[in-house]
């Protein structure tokens, strides 16, 4: 009996552990109705005679509202402006090494002419994969190149984050009743502790005696941006120690960060990132979300996607920050109107460079 | 007695025949309830994979396998490891700096990197041993634990001694000299079968012959068996327990090595997470045998290499894959039980029986 | 005295289990308002006989009879439903619920969860004097508080039969005085109560009838008002079977195994065991006669290396072996009969030939060093196979497939296997067929005479005046008197085991 017992307790947490993967994915359009549909997929309509693109998106898939979301976006502007077909793919948690590399090149084989692997983590992939196709264009969100042979068919897209997350972090201070706010990373990382950094100085520029909480969902595991309970778990902590103002900078965690907002109550903020959750955040969430922090990877997407059909494919390394619009603030909802003028002083400094944004904590 | 044979062994194919046309079925529900076509997704998934994935399929059966074995060890002693993901994580960091650190050269390297790996899963999965027969704490929730401690720890370690690079964070890559050219089968970009793909073997036979040749695994099936009886027998019940979990916790330690040093030279981005919980599914799958095991093991890496394809050549998400993974293990573990219990009562039908006859002839 | 018809009737209740006739030939009559006890040794067949009752396991023939009326009883909640409610010797409560809320849990039905329901326990509370108070945490509740808290449940579902399994068991004797007085109240008040023990005092103190069981059966009933505690043992533990005959003495001067004032404590500190000294030699058989539950599992545990001594001196041989593991006993020569042979003398799922090795795996012809060796332990089991009349189709056929007898046959063939120096035998013959019982016999002579030294313990008094050299008596853990078999009567023995006095 007791063996039986145990048995179905190691069953469960085996179907468990399968089901998680799926899980967490799925749990990210649980607070919103806005996810693409398969049958909204622009790469399922698309048949133009452009180029052919591939995307491949991080864990978390699109329907994060968040970072892959942002690179569809681009994706589907591209795909209009040029008439081109797409395809798709996603990470799952735990998957392989080789699973990424063989996505892109399926890619690469089904006839791609630009593949973008969204998030760092296909840094090593596309390493390994785009020497093998020496005509298919490759670029990388946020990657970066991990040995010294340069490629010459790679793009690296990186962002200043931490400018984006700077005039967050002052509208966030700005806002503050507390003087107490929060922030929560997705995975401690040295991507998301930029975030942290910028967000960190914004804050204590605006108002230096700030009290800045700070959270990460996982140290190392990337499920740590696929996982809304671990968000609204960490948000819910910093609320309940006195923060009124939470950032939160981990993908499709994000939207639990949102709902411990809603759970803490009027007067209680978030703040979102990558793109304008404002506008995919639920009714409930809506009047909750100060400003998202922008991180126009659909630009970036985009201008990969227009240098490859312009035939002056992008190469090396391009960076993304508040001079060229790469990152900014968003102001859907109005919330952040009455400071506006204030955050676009502190952008100006940036841009002017008056003020070094740390990449640092 | 010719008919009773051929009744056991129709009996014993019963369930795995049964949990696989349950799972066939209630995946083909799953995705026809979505409004995709069952024959797309068994089609996609069972076509011809192509040379790369083929290679996939082997190096991914390897590291599944040694998981499986791995759990298996606890298993037949009714053992339940369920930390085989942290003892994996934290010997796969300690091997992957240990042998970055190029304390040593060549084949040296990668041997004393094994050992480390093996020590350190065994250490980590001793001290649920430990808990239990010193505190009776269950192993089943230490080892969750001590899953999350350890990967915390990892974490931490890594973003303290790793190597910052680009946005990721990785231990010190292996010198050239250290990793370990594997077998291409196909064209050089269609990979190769990891070198250390031959640990599988070594574990597979490994476990075969400590089970079913040694004393000491003649002791693990008996406590598996009945600890009444093993103990009656002269096993000492919390020497066992130690020793099965730090064994259990040292092929853990196996795990990702053929990995490590067959391409991805260091830990970091491209450690591949979650097969602890995959090895347990395994084990379960293959019922704890060698072979059964091995069968569990090709599935699932054949599944999970397939899913890629599924997601270009269909509109069926991949997800599917992993409800067709659960299922097959709900199916099969609740399948033999069904049979199991159904086989006693025959059996007790057939004793009720014969003592009748018995009793008949006495009197 | 019998008014109108019987509250419960059994007749003819056989109920088998691979390897085990637990149940046979049961016939078993209760009167309506009476305490009846069932009294056997362990292994007799009670426990099969009221989960039969109680629903919870099915006869595999006969019939039951409840007021009169045919039933099948298929579960528990059928058992309920004809008013028959069991209080098992584990009590079944939620210690953080309160008495009311025990009381109600899966009977919510019945008076609902609110004040109705509290109404009824207070009158059943009031009416037997069970003094028991609805919202008090069943945490706070000391054992015999919780028994009756149990009594109370069954009562609150409406029984008339009460099943209580040893309910004397957990109690100090004056819980049990208190108990008793709640049962006579709840038997004057017309329910039926089955008693179920094997403390003779007790038995006679409650009892309005009294059903003996032996060996799977009803061997025979008593009247209380007349029957002593020595006619009682004597149905118990039988006296009509075929005796074993030893012959000649065989006895040598070679002491084999010594216990020199052992005692053993249990993890509370209280003794188990006390000052316990004896001593076995080469070619003799020493007999441990008692009730059951005075010690003798633990003594047996304890030479077998499973218990570790708290005081005192084992020596096997010439050696000091008081800290001794199991193995390490088992490779110096010790054969052991566990009195539980599926519990701990065999692997039912496993075949007949790892069967064989199980206790000696680390022994030739199973093994050579770490390595197994399969085919010395094949050919060696069909070897005990022969030798022992084992009755299996093959050496691969799963040992649970066995019966009683034969699964018993092979324990002692294998255990006599390698020669041992001491035999420790634990109820060799006890759920085993004639035929295997005189088996069994004939090869504990057999090696007696080759010059094993054997502790036999023993529930069957005849097979241990037949085969003893000597038969010491333990009572509470400790040894209270020697007896000479050849002039040793079962009713001496009766006496001594009871506490000495002669009825």
């Amino acid at each position: 009996m007791r063996r039986l017992t145990k048995l179905s307790a190691v069953t469960a947490v085996a179907a468990l552990a399968l089901a998680g993967c799926g899980g967490s994915s799925g749990g990210s359009d649980g607070g919103s109705g806005n996810k693409p549909s398969a049958s909204k997929d622009i790469c399922k309509t698309a048949k133009g005679s452009g180029p052919k693109i591939g995307l491949a998106y991080d864990v978390g898939g699109r329907g994060d509202q968040s970072f892959n979301d942002s690179a569809y976006a681009g994706l589907a502007k591209a795909v209009k402006a040029f008439k081109a077909t797409c395809v798709e793919g996603e990470a799952t948690d735990g998957e392989a090494e080789s699973a990424r590399e063989d996505r892109l090149r399926q890619m690469a084989d089904g006839g791609a002419t630009a593949v973008v692997g969204v998030g760092f983590a296909y840094s090593d992939a596309v390493n390994a994969v785009a020497p093998d196709y020496p005509k298919v264009n490759f670029a990388i969100v946020d990657g970066f190149d991990p040995d010294t042979k340069a490629n010459a068919n790679v793009a690296y897209l990186t962002f200043a984050a931490n400018e984006g997350s700077y005039l967050v972090g002052v509208a966030a201070a700005e806002k503050s009743k507390s003087g107490q706010i929060g922030f929560v990373g997705g995975v401690h990382n040295d991507l998301i502790k930029g975030f942290e950094a910028g967000y960190t100085a914004g804050a204590k520029a605006a108002k230096p005696s700030i009290k800045v909480d700070v959270a990460y969902i996982q140290e190392s595991d990337l499920k740590g941006f696929a996982d809304p309970a671990g968000g609204k778990a960490a948000a819910t902590g910093e609320f309940d120690k006195g923060a009124d103002v939470v950032y939160a900078a981990a993908g499709a965690s994000g939207s639990g960060a949102f709902d411990a907002a809603v759970a803490a109550g009027a007067g209680k903020w978030a703040i979102g990132v990558d793109s304008d959750q404002y506008l995919t955040a639920t009714a409930a969430q809506k009047p909750h979300i100060l400003t998202s922090a922008l991180k126009r990877v659909d630009t970036a997407t985009y201008d990969f996607i227009k240098s490859v059909n312009d035939g002056k494919p992008a190469t090396s390394y391009t960076t993304y920050n508040l001079k060229n619009d790469g990152v900014g603030y968003s102001t859907s909802g109005g919330f952040v109107d009455d400071i506006k003028s204030d955050i676009d002083g502190y952008k100006a400094k940036i841009i002017s460079g008056d003020i070094t944004v740390p990449t640092k904590p | 007695m010719k008919g009773l044979n051929l009744r056991s062994i129709g009996l014993s194919l019963l369930a795995p025949v049964i949990a696989i046309v349950v799972s066939v079925l209630v995946t083909s529900l799953v995705i026809a309830a979505v409004g995709s076509s069952p024959g797309d997704f068994w089609s996609a998934m069972f076509s011809n994979p192509l040379p790369r994935l083929r290679v996939n399929i082997v190096n991914q059966t390897a590291i599944i396998y040694i998981a499986a074995v791995a759990a298996a060890i606890g298993f037949r002693m009714n053992l339940f490891n369920i930390g085989l993901e942290g003892q994996y994580t934290l010997a796969s960091y300690a091997a992957a700096a240990f042998a970055g650190g190029a304390y040593l050269s060549g084949f040296a390297n990668v041997l004393v990197s094994i050992l480390i790996a093996i020590a350190v899963g065994a250490a980590w999965a001793g001290i649920a041993g430990v808990l239990k027969t010193t505190r009776g704490v269950s192993e089943v929730i230490s080892t969750i634990m001590l899953n999350s401690i350890a990967i915390f720890l990892v974490g931490y370690l890594l973003n303290r001694y790793g190597v910052h690079e680009g946005n990721s964070v990785h231990t010190t890559r292996l010198a050239d000299g250290s990793t370990l050219t594997g077998f291409t089968p196909y064209l050089p970009r269609d990979g190769q079968i990891w070198a250390l793909s031959v640990l599988a073997v070594i574990v597979g036979i490994g476990f075969w012959v400590l089970l079913n040749k040694t004393h000491f695994g003649f002791d693990l099936r008996a406590s598996g068996m009945s600890s009444t009886a093993a103990v009656a027998s002269g096993i000492n019940p919390n020497r066992m327990i130690i020793t099965a979990m730090m064994l259990s916790g040292g092929v853990a330690g196996l795990i990702w090595l053929p990995a490590l040093f067959g391409g991805a030279t260091s830990y970091g981005t491209s450690f591949q997470s979650g097969l602890g919980f995959l090895g347990i599914s395994v084990a379960l799958l293959g019922r704890n045998r060698p072979l059964g095991m091995l069968f569990g093991a090709v599935l699932f890496a054949f599944l999970n290499s397939q899913s890629n394809t599924l997601t270009f050549s269909t509109d069926i998400s991949p997800s599917i894959v992993q409800i067709t993974e659960g299922v097959a293990v709900l199916a099969v573990v609740v399948a033999f039980e069904v049979v199991r219990r159904w086989r006693a009562r025959l059996e007790q039908r057939v004793v009720g029986r014969e003592h009748a006859v018995a009793t008949e002839v006495t009197a | 005295m019998t008014q109108g018809t019987d509250a419960v009737e059994l007749r003819g209740i056989g109920k088998s289990f691979p390897g085990v006739i637990a149940n046979h030939d049961v016939d078993l009559t209760i009167r309506p308002g009476t305490v009846h006890a069932l009294i056997g040794e362990n292994g007799a067949g009670k426990s099969t006989l009221m989960k039969i009752l109680y629903g919870v396991q099915r006869p595999d023939e006969g019939t039951i009879r409840i007021n009169g009326e045919d039933v099948v009883l298929k579960s528990p909640t059928d058992a309920i439903e004809h008013g028959i409610g069991m209080v098992f010797q584990h009590f079944m409560l939620a210690d953080n619920l309160t008495v009311l809320e025990n009381l109600v849990l899966g009977a919510e039905k019945l008076h609902g969860i609110g004040d109705d329901a509290r109404a009824e326990i207070s009158r059943i509370s009031d009416r037997f004097g069970f003094g028991l108070k609805p919202d008090e945490l069943v945490e706070k509740l000391g054992v015999a508080d919780r028994q009756r808290l149990e009594i109370a449940k069954v009562l609150y579902r409406g029984a008339k039969i009460i099943i209580l399994d040893e309910p004397t068991a957990v109690l100090v004797p004056q819980e049990v005085d208190s108990l008793f007085a709640n049962l006579r109240e709840l038997r004057d008040a017309g329910n039926s109560i089955l008693f179920i023990s094997h403390k003779l005092d007790e038995v006679l103190a409650i009892a309005d009838d009294i059903t003996v069981m032996r060996r799977g059966t009803t061997v025979g009933s008593a009247d209380p008002k007349t029957a002593t505690k020595r006619q009682l043992a004597e149905l118990m533990v039988g006296s009509e079977l075929p005796s074993p005959e030893t012959g000649e003495s065989t006895v040598t001067d070679t002491v084999e195994l010594t216990l020199s004032d052992v005692t053993l404590t249990d993890e509370f500190g209280r003794n188990l065991l006390s000052d316990i000294s004896l001593s076995i030699r080469r070619g003799e058989v020493l007999g441990i006669a008692g009730v059951e539950g005075n010690g003798q599992s633990e003594l047996v545990e304890m030479i077998m290396g499973m218990r570790i001594p708290s005081s005192g001196h084992i020596t096997l041989g010439s050696e000091d072996v008081t800290h001794w593991h199991t193995r390490r006993l088992r490779e110096a020569g010790i054969g052991y009969i566990p009195e539980d042979r599926q519990r701990h003398g065999l692997l039912l799922d496993a075949p007949l030939w790892e069967n064989r090795m199980l206790g000696h795996q680390t022994e030739a012809p199973n093994a050579k060093g770490p390595w197994i060796n399969r085919a010395g332990a094949r050919k060696d089991t069909q070897r005990i196979m022969t030798e022992y009349d084992v009755r299996a189709p093959s050496i691969d056929t799963p040992s649970r497939a066995l019966s009683g007898g034969n699964q018993q046959k092979l324990i002692v063939g294998r255990e006599m296997s390698g020669d041992p120096s001491l035999l420790i035998a634990s109820h060799p013959t006890r759920g085993v067929d004639v035929g295997a019982q005189a088996a069994i016999w004939d090869q504990i002579k057999k090696a007696r005479r080759a010059g094993l030294a054997v502790l036999l313990v023993s529930a069957d008094l005849d097979e241990l005046i037949g085969l003893s050299d000597t038969i010491q008596v333990i009572l509470r853990g400790r040894f209270v008197g020697t007896f000479e078999p050849s002039s040793v009567t079962p009713q001496d023995l009766g006496a001594a085991m009871t506490g000495g006095e002669a009825a």
